[in-house]
């Protein structure tokens, strides 16, 4: 990312530039009929910060970013804007930057309309002056790198292009806040990785609390500061990436992370076996069924004969820089999928047909079925 | 500023307003005139109006109305399915010229469409000496009501049938001839189910018009009592002779042809918007 | 079929597997050149027989001069009234759910499906100085019927469901999103409704006003009944072409036809310019 453009440029022209705002959630619930979209929720963001919200669909996370913008009212609960209640505010008063997931931009407007609509619907008292405008829209357009775009319309813009007219349109308005649904879901891979990072660079320009939604866990992962979990309209676990990566919080949320391996085990004496180790639960139950949840990647191979879980192996195949190995393991229904990194000279040789051992680094472990 | 419940709606004083609003409407500019119809036709009881449809020059009238529908529906089926085809399923030069020209009765008024056949088939037209020379009437005729009908009709089952299959495409046709079967065969068993709900949709509309067109008709019939007056054209009879309970009798059979195509229409279009979400989903 | 093949080649086609285009070519371009080319080709004819004087002397005849301005100035007047009504109609049926929408929905076709002379009659004895609204029109000192009001109100009345029905589909596909990105950018609901949701069906709006105005401009059967049929004052077009032809005057119902289609291809060239342009400009797709 290049050196900051807006920050410097909007304090040139504008008194106001991005004020971080802190946005409180409580207890919010909302129902479509007698399906609850949100159960009580409740969630305090930072200024400054960038939060995902991290769900299947149907967890809630749409309806909880379309609360926070005003875009749906809540059946109950408070949404509080630096301590002042948003909940009151009409969606003009609540200044909030909404992202679309398929962008909304209006057909009939160029890029530059496109930008300018907020500052131009303005009550006059308040509208700035048609050159302050153009200047501003100026501005926003070489922030997100569209310069020479503003009189396209946006049917002659790629993707990834309308995608960033569509956040210049949404930082126009000076937001509180930003918001983005979804916001990388209509592009296509490589796009997206870039856009990703992008984002992540403007985020560090505006300093603006931002929170978007996603149902990709590696999105979420990757770039934001904190992550909400949610599903069926409560939240599973709020947490930094690597916190949620590393210490799972409930069953759901090491499944949702995704790239495990289930096995049904039993908590004896305050350790359950699995895949050839004894790990301690989450939680404090020291008896009774459990089920471990291993990575694919937080498994030894070892050979015949080792200490471990005898398996079969079935067939292996490579993605990337990882070797996909699949095993027939006693006790297993379906064959067990392990990843390993992929070397020149590996130090096993994997024959499908051959014995092996199966030993896991490290499990998360939950009482109960 | 208050705040809605909905952001991107009306208040619901404005939608209230706005749906009163389309009420008063069509109650004042389609329900009334409707209402009106039967109102008028059974003002004085039941018998004079069942006395003004079994009339004989009502009866004759009721009788040519369904010949010439009879007559111009299937034709324009026929060039229908034929027009349709040849310009969905084949792509040449021409094709949009060749749409355009199938609509151009749509635009034209009626009165100039039956004009267009008096020019030509009439006493002083382009063929007139030679149709007397022969001792063919087609102008002052039922041949002329029948072709003036044709004409206002034309594009109705075309129009229907070109986008639809336009849209679903040739595939399923090609399919069933790579499996052999033959061209006729592959019309019959692949392409007519797939269209049969819009062919009977624009049939119904053709059908409608045909019974119910009343310029282009009134421009070559001659208005012979008893011999080329269709329904429309013996309403209009009876109305200017001051018989206004027979005028709407007959007007009001007319009105019930009308009714019971905008039921079988908007039955069709329930089962499109059904098929279509039960589809989607 | 070797005359019937012929257009296959002629035309240009693309080869293709799917039989019959000789066949059913031959059927159309046969059938279209008997029932609409050839009496077109007849009124050309007869149109180059009249001369530049013929056309001259009927646009002097006073009489015919009132009978276009009222069948153009009504048809306008009644695409005008049905284009804002007309929207309302789409708009309410499109968002709005109320009882009987389904019925008003079907009925809005009502005008389609009514036979002309069947409409005519109707809004005759509607209007009519003894009528159910013309006893309160009378009363309020308006009179309707045998005057260019009654021209107007035939002419809303047959073209209001070609608005609705180009309107309709179009409305139905804006994206709600686009109406919150607005809200959410600040925009009223009056600035959302002019500025994001009207420029994006104003296309199908002015199809919908065209095809109005078309329909009206030459209707007969809904209008002669209402109108009374006085010279120079309610007497319209249409009608004048079938006086001049029951006077045996072909060459001036020839004449009052041409002036009358080159009339209405020139509002919907307009029409088609203008959209075309407003298409150009916003780089929307067809």
């Amino acid at each position: 990312m290049e050196k900051s453009v807006l920050t410097k440029a909007s304090h040139d022209t504008s008194p106001t530039g991005f004020t971080p705002v802190r946005i409180e959630v409580e207890g919010l619930r909302q129902s479509f009929g007698k399906f609850p979209a949100l159960n009580g929720v409740s969630l305090a963001i930072e200024p400054g910060e960038l939060l995902a919200l991290l769900g299947p669909s149907g967890s809630g996370k749409t309806t909880l970013l379309r609360a926070i913008a005003g875009l749906a009212t809540p059946d109950d609960g408070r949404i509080l804007f630096q301590g002042e209640e948003a909940n009151r505010l009409s969606l003009r008063e609540r200044r909030v930057g909404f992202v679309f997931q398929q962008y909304a931009l209006f057909r009939h407007m160029t890029v530059f309309d496109n930008i300018a609509f907020g500052l131009r619907v303005r009550p006059r008292k308040l509208r700035p002056k048609k050159s302050d405008i153009a200047t501003r829209v100026q501005h926003l357009l070489k922030l997100v790198q569209l310069d020479d775009l503003g009189s396209r319309f946006p049917s002659q813009l790629s993707g990834g292009q309308r995608q960033r007219v569509a956040l210049a349109r949404a930082l126009a308005i000076e937001p509180r806040v930003l918001l983005l649904d979804e916001p990388f879901g209509a592009l296509d891979a490589k796009v997206r990785k870039e856009l990703r990072h992008w984002l992540r660079g403007l985020h560090n320009e505006t300093g603006l609390t931002t929170i978007f939604v996603t149902h990709d866990q590696e999105e979420a992962l990757e770039l934001a500061d904190r992550v909400v979990i949610m599903r069926e309209g409560v939240i599973e676990q709020i947490g930094k990436p690597a916190d949620i990566y590393d210490h799972p919080a409930t069953p759901f949320v090491c499944e949702f992370l995704g790239n495990i391996i289930k096995v049904n085990t039993t908590i004896v004496d305050g350790l359950a076996p699995a895949l050839g180790k004894s790990f301690a639960p989450v939680g404090d139950a020291s008896k009774g069924p459990a089920v471990a949840y291993v990575r694919n990647h937080d498994v030894d191979v070892l050979p015949d004969g080792s200490e471990g879980a005898a398996a079969k192996l079935l067939s292996t195949r490579t993605f990337g820089g990882s070797l996909a190995l699949e095993f027939d393991v006693a006790g297993f229904a379906a064959p067990v999928e392990i990843h390993i990194p992929r070397m020149s000279d590996a130090p096993v040789a994997f024959t499908a047909g051959a014995l092996y051992r199966l030993k896991a680094r490290k499990a998360y472990v939950f009482s109960g079925r | 500023m208050s705040v809605s419940d909905n952001p991107v709606s009306e208040t619901s004083f404005v939608r209230r307003a706005l749906v009163t609003f389309v009420y008063g409407w069509l109650v004042l500019f389609l329900i009334l005139p409707l209402v009106v119809v039967f109102v008028e036709a059974l003002r004085q009881g039941i018998e004079p109006f069942f006395a003004a449809l079994i009339e004989p020059d009502a009866l004759t009238a009721i009788k040519l109305t369904l010949l010439v529908s009879a007559i111009a529906v299937p034709a324009n089926l026929i060039f229908g399915l034929a027009a349709s085809w040849a310009i969905a399923k084949f792509q040449f030069r021409g094709r949009n010229m060749l749409i355009t020209l199938i609509d151009l009765p749509f635009s034209v008024s009626p009165v100039i469409s039956g004009l267009v056949f008096v020019l030509l088939y009439g006493a002083n037209g382009l063929f007139g000496q030679f149709l007397i020379t022969h001792k063919l009437q087609i102008i002052f005729a039922v041949p002329g009501i029948v072709l003036a009908t044709i004409f206002v009709t034309f594009p109705f089952v075309a129009r229907q049938l070109i986008p639809l299959m336009q849209a679903q495409g040739n595939d399923e046709e090609e399919a069933a001839l790579s499996l052999g079967a033959t061209g006729f065969r592959t019309f019959l068993s692949v392409t007519l189910p797939n269209i049969k709900w819009a062919l009977f949709y624009g049939v119904l509309l053709c059908n409608a018009r045909a019974m119910g067109e009343f310029g282009a008709v009134s421009v070559v019939s001659g208005h012979i009592r008893g011999y080329t007056n269709t329904m429309p054209l013996h309403v209009e009879i009876l109305y200017n002779e001051y018989n206004f309970v027979a005028a709407f009798a007959v007007a009001s059979l007319l009105a019930l042809l009308a009714l019971v195509t905008l039921v079988l229409k908007s039955l069709l279009e329930w089962r499109d918007a059904r098929n279509g979400k039960i589809s989607a989903h | 079929m070797a005359a019937a093949s012929l257009p296959g080649k002629f035309l240009n086609r693309a080869p293709s597997i799917i039989p019959g285009f000789g066949l059913t070519m031959g059927i159309t371009v046969s059938w279209l050149s008997f029932i609409v080319l050839l009496p077109l080709v007849a009124l050309v004819l007869r149109a180059t027989g009249i001369g530049f004087e013929g056309f001259a002397a009927m646009l002097g005849d006073q009489r015919v001069l009132s009978a276009l301005k009222l069948s153009f100035g009504a048809a306008l007047a009644g695409a005008l009234i049905n284009a804002f009504a007309g929207l309302i109609i789409a708009w309410v049926l499109v968002r709005y759910t109320f009882p009987g929408r389904r019925l008003v929905d079907g009925l809005i076709d009502l005008p389609f499906a009514l036979p002309t002379a069947v409409s005519g009659l109707a809004l005759a004895a509607l209007y009519a100085p003894n009528g159910w609204l013309g006893v309160p029109l009378a009363e309020l000192g308006i009179k309707v019927a045998f005057t260019p009001t009654g021209v107007v109100i035939a002419c809303m009345f047959i073209g209001l469901p070609f608005v609705v029905r180009q309107v309709q589909p179009v409305l139905g596909d804006v994206d709600k999103a686009l109406e919150e990105a607005a809200a959410t950018l600040g925009a009223t609901r009056v600035q959302t409704i002019f500025r994001v949701i009207l420029p994006m069906i104003l296309p199908a709006l002015l199809a919908g006003f065209a095809l109005a105005f078309a329909r009206a401009v030459g209707e007969y059967g809904s209008i002669i009944f209402i109108a009374g049929n006085l010279p120079f004052k309610s007497e319209i077009a249409p009608l004048l072409i079938i006086i001049k032809l029951e006077e045996f005057n072909y060459e001036g119902a020839t004449a009052i036809a041409v002036i009358m289609l080159l009339l209405s291809f020139a509002v919907l060239l307009a029409v088609n310019l203008l959209q075309s342009w407003g298409r150009r400009r916003t780089g929307l797709g067809s």
